[in-house]
């Protein structure tokens, strides 16, 4: 039941030319990543396909969009041509495919604008958007819910408990406009729609995602406050590394800072990092509110005129990121948890 | 005779559980002594733990502790937590059960160990740190700086029982507080623990309180045992003398439900029989009365007291063992 | 992380390593379990009351076809608690009946989740193997789709409506519920009583349906109240977007859409369905929570 010193993460038997890649490549951790990878990609297809599908399904086409209610068949028939909408499902689909795998999204059908330069103009405003609302809302749940357990069943405990249930229990859409009722119209402390890029005036550019930046946020924010604090009350109260901190005389503060939270990190960035793939809904109606350029907004608007390529490019980016979410969450569960990185060796 | 250094006197306490009260120490009452081991000895549930801890303030806010705790002349008993604090670990300090859960999973050992020394002196990171490396020298523990920068999983059980002893050592300490130290190891880890932990005693002169339900390794460790039973001691007395002359049925019963080589195969088990009582509803008389084999109407009605009935040899009990018949049993160990 | 010692003699408390929730003791915390568990429940009830049996055994009027020269009245016009909207149905009225369909809505899609997910994911959790594979990838697709193009997709091609609604927001519900029915499956799959009962003859089916269903049902109806609050709030998002219940039949969504315009002149027509939402799911929350409570707190 000796321990090793911490060996080299390959377990072969060494022999003289093993190179480094031979010895990356036996890794657990990107054996790890590599698999969780390929097990994404037919989520990945089943997601672009089954999107493929309906979108084909809605009436009307591309074609039809673009030119309008008056247009002659004859006229929608050459465009639809044109911009290939006329063929098979499944060729469509196929050619789109081919394309993607090599890194070629298309060219919106509305615009002729390629879609990898759309999304690029517009994922940055939506992550912008979720960045400053994860950033809202963990500067506060953090030190909300440590002043809670550091007191369960207090006042401030109970207060701060009851106030982010009923923050759980707004609707975002509702909070937005509640908020642009009276921080812009009645107050005019911030502006109510639009957006200006980082380029012309940071201070300017945070302004304008402020508000939407809070409708996301204060969901969030209640809901990591209720899990943290949750997490650590019952670590303080049930794990025997506490009594021994206790016991070696140190004090309930860094108790809680610097024992129990490194414990309860585990589950929030968990719920964070799964957070993230379902923000991307959310701010498709926020953006819409608060007329924000982004991706969610795009998408909108992309279905609304058959712009099959730019949906399927969302959509792609959007399932993609959940992906990578999970991801995420499951590597840096592996990276803190020192059980886990270091490995056991008994 | 100089002060004991820790003295219980008439330690009761409660825990307030939805609505009733279950009283898990009940009028306990000792002296611990430098340089001498006291053993503790009890089921689940006799209240061993509860007591220690509260020796400690460890106890959850449910508890309502009443009575007396001494430590040096310091009434510890409504004590305020900040000097609470300052005791712990300092003077006081205690070893758990499980070093499996006892130690902070995401910290380096290393760490661990540090932070008892920072807590209670003034000194520098690199004096903490090699004030660390002798501390896990002194518990022997092998390749003490290697193992410095690792975590409690990478280490065995025993080295992680001996990692909680080094942090109890790290204050200097004057008492230690073994609770169950070594019931969670292997038989030939338990026996290294315990000499290690013997060993240490006679070197830095502490009391030492064993918790722990093995007679056993009280016997082979303890210069004076006391056992506990519902919240009750009911049999204190030197070492040699309890085992020499075991008086109260429920220390023989303990005592003859250890197996043993010399008697034939398959020969059952003497288990102690009947349930540990239920702490919420403790009838009046002896606690042990429903399970013991010499129980008397006497028994049911009314509680013996704990009283000095020889010269260092305490015991609560109407009818005690080996005094009825002319010779005096011998329990051999 | 992990669970307290186990090794208690039944009936004795070793609490000093088992620490017992505090503050449950005597008249204070039966008054918690009043507030709890009974308060919200009251409210649900109470909100259902409201949204399904008052409005066809009081005196409430039809929310839609109201006469255009009773538009806008104030609130505590006689016969209008709240006023009467633009076109002239009360809002009250409105209230009640745009309640009624949000419910419908988020009951009908719960019991789907609960019913079509719970059985995917206890099945796919209990068999495990290949099955359970093909099961969760199939769940990862639909939870990965933004269901945001669904909706649309559905709106566009069947039009706006409860029971496209219903449709679009399932596709939510399914995987979530699939999920969790898994995940409490494989921690239930483990413990010793399933593998007693196969032991002594019990079949899959049976073991499913006496063994695994009770256990992971709390959890799952847990789930499922703090979900009512989650799918009202996604069902107003849709009927906010025109894609769900349309006008003129209410829905607090969209008449809060419809509110939104006139917000600064009148916000009572943004506010009160807001409020009515918001206490819904306030109620819905709470009683979630506090059967949580309850239930993991053995």
């Amino acid at each position: 039941m000796s321990s090793t010193a911490s060996a080299p993460l390959s377990a072969s038997p060494r022999r003289a030319s093993t190179g480094a890649l031979t010895r990356v490549v036996r890794s657990p951790l990107l054996r790890f990543v590599g698999r969780r990878l390929l097990v994404a990609i037919p989520v990945l297809w089943g997601v672009t396909f089954l999107t493929f599908v309906v979108i084909n399904h809605l009436p009307g086409n591309a074609a039809q969009q673009l030119l309008g209610v008056n247009a002659t068949p004859q006229e929608v028939h050459q465009l639809a041509v044109k911009l290939g909408v006329d063929k098979p499902l499944l060729s469509q689909y196929g050619t789109w495919l081919s394309h993607l795998v090599q890194g070629d999204l298309g060219h919106s059908l509305a615009s002729g604008q390629s879609v990898t330069s759309i999304l690029g103009t517009d994922l940055p405003i939506t992550f912008e958007l979720i960045a400053y609302a994860f950033l809202i809302s963990l500067g506060l749940a953090i030190p909300i819910a440590l002043v809670a357990a550091r007191r369960p069943n207090g006042i401030f405990d109970r207060t701060s408990m009851v106030f982010s249930m009923a923050g759980l229990s707004i609707a975002n859409y509702i909070l937005a406009l509640i908020l642009v009722y009276f921080f812009a119209v009645k107050l005019n402390w911030l502006p109510a729609l639009g957006w200006v890029p980082p380029n012309k005036g940071l201070a300017t550019n945070i302004k304008y995602l402020t508000l939407p930046a809070i409708s996301v946020a204060l969901s969030l924010m209640c809901f990591y406050t209720r899990q943290l604090r949750a997490d650590l009350v019952q670590q303080l109260r049930t794990e025997d590394y506490v009594t021994t901190a206790r016991a070696k005389g140190v004090g309930e503060w860094r108790v809680i800072r610097h024992h129990a939270l490194r414990n309860s990190a585990f589950g929030l960035i968990t719920a964070v990092a799964l957070n993230l793939g379902t923000l991307l809904g959310v701010t498709v109606i926020i953006e819409q509110i608060f007329g924000l350029p982004g991706i969610g907004h795009e998408l909108l608007s992309a279905i609304n005129s058959r712009d099959l390529p730019v949906v399927e490019g969302a959509v792609f980016v959007f399932a993609l990121i959940v992906v990578l979410a999970n991801l995420l969450a499951d590597l840096l569960y592996a990276a803190l948890d020192p059980r886990v990185k270091y490995g056991s060796t008994n | 005779m100089t002060a004991p250094l820790l003295e219980l006197d008439d330690l009761r306490v409660d825990f307030r559980q939805s609505g009733h009260v279950v009283r898990a120490v009940d009028g306990l009452s000792y002296q611990a002594d430098k340089a001498r081991t006291l053993a503790l000895i009890g089921e689940s549930g006799s209240g061993k733990t509860v007591s220690a801890r509260a020796i400690m303030a460890l106890l959850p806010e449910t508890a309502r502790v009443t009575g007396s705790i001494r430590y040096e002349g310091t009434e510890l008993v409504g004590l305020s937590e900040r000097r609470m604090r300052a005791l712990r670990g300092n003077q006081i300090a205690m070893v758990f059960q499980d070093p499996a859960r006892s130690l902070n999973p995401t910290l380096r050992i290393g760490a661990q160990i540090t932070e008892a020394i920072h807590i209670h002196r003034q000194v520098s990171k690199a004096e903490a740190h090699d004030r660390a490396v002798e501390l896990m020298e002194l518990v022997r523990l092998p390749a003490a700086r290697e193992r410095f920068r690792q975590y409690p999983h990478q280490l065995s059980g025993g080295m992680r029982q001996r990692v909680m002893i080094a942090i109890a050592l790290a204050g200097d300490p004057r008492l230690l507080i073994a609770d169950e130290a070594t019931t969670a190891l292997d038989v030939t880890t338990q026996a290294q623990i315990m000499e290690l932990l013997r060993d240490l005693q006679e070197r830095l002169g502490m009391a030492l309180i064993m918790i722990s339900h093995d007679l056993g390794l009280a016997a082979s460790y303890a210069d004076e045992v006391l056992v506990m039973y519902a919240g009750r001691a009911v049999e204190r007395a030197a070492t040699q003398t309890l085992f020499g002359h075991v008086r109260m049925p429920y220390t023989r019963a303990l005592l003859g439900a250890i197996p043993r080589l010399e008697n034939a195969p398959h020969t059952t088990l003497a288990a102690v029989p009947g349930q540990p009582p239920d702490l919420a509803t403790q009838p009046p008389g002896c606690p042990f009365a429903p399970r013991c084999p010499e129980v008397t109407d006497k028994c049911r009605e009314t509680a013996p007291p704990l009283a000095e009935q020889e010269p260092g040899h305490l015991w609560a009990c109407w009818h005690p063992c080996g005094l009825e018949d002319s010779a005096a049993e011998e329990v051999a160990v | 992380m992990a669970a307290p010692t186990e090794g208690l003699v039944p009936g004795v408390l070793e609490p000093a390593v088992v620490a017992p929730p505090p503050g449950e003791e005597g008249r204070l915390g039966r008054l918690r379990v009043l507030g709890g568990i009974w308060l919200p429940a009251l409210l649900v009830a109470a909100i259902f009351f409201l949204c399904f049996v008052w409005p066809i055994i009081g005196p409430v009027p039809s929310p839609t076809g109201g006469s255009i020269l009773n538009s806008n009245d104030p609130s505590f016009t006689p016969g209008h608690l709240f006023g009467t909207d633009a076109t002239g149905n009360d809002e009250w009225s409105r209230l009640l009946y745009g309640g009624r369909a949000s419910l419908e809505v988020a009951l009908a899609v719960t019991a789907v989740g609960l019913i079509v997910g719970g059985t995917l994911g206890a099945f796919a959790g209990y068999v495990g193997g290949w099955r359970d594979g093909v099961i969760m990838r199939a769940l990862d697709v639909l939870i990965a789709f933004p269901a945001l193009v669904l909706a649309v997709a559905i709106a566009e091609r069947l039009g706006p409506g409860e029971l496209h609604a219903i449709w679009a927001l399932s596709f939510f519900s399914v995987p979530a519920f699939g999920r969790l029915a898994r995940a409490a499956t494989l921690r239930v799959r483990e413990q010793n009583f399933i593998a007693a009962a196969r032991l002594s003859g019990t079949g899959h089916v049976r073991t499913l349906l006496r063994h695994v269903v009770p256990n992971i049902l709390p959890e799952l109806i847990t789930f499922a109240l703090l979900g009512m609050g989650i799918i009202i709030v996604l069902e107003g998002a849709l009927s906010f977007l025109g894609l769900g219940i349309p006008p003129p039949a209410p829905s607090w969504g969209n008449m809060i859409a419809q509110g939104e315009g006139i917000l600064s002149a009148q916000p009572k027509f943004v506010l009160l369905p807001s409020a009515a939402l918001f206490i819904t799911v306030v109620s819905f929350n709470l009683l979630g929570e506090s059967m949580r409570a309850r239930w993991t707190a053995r």
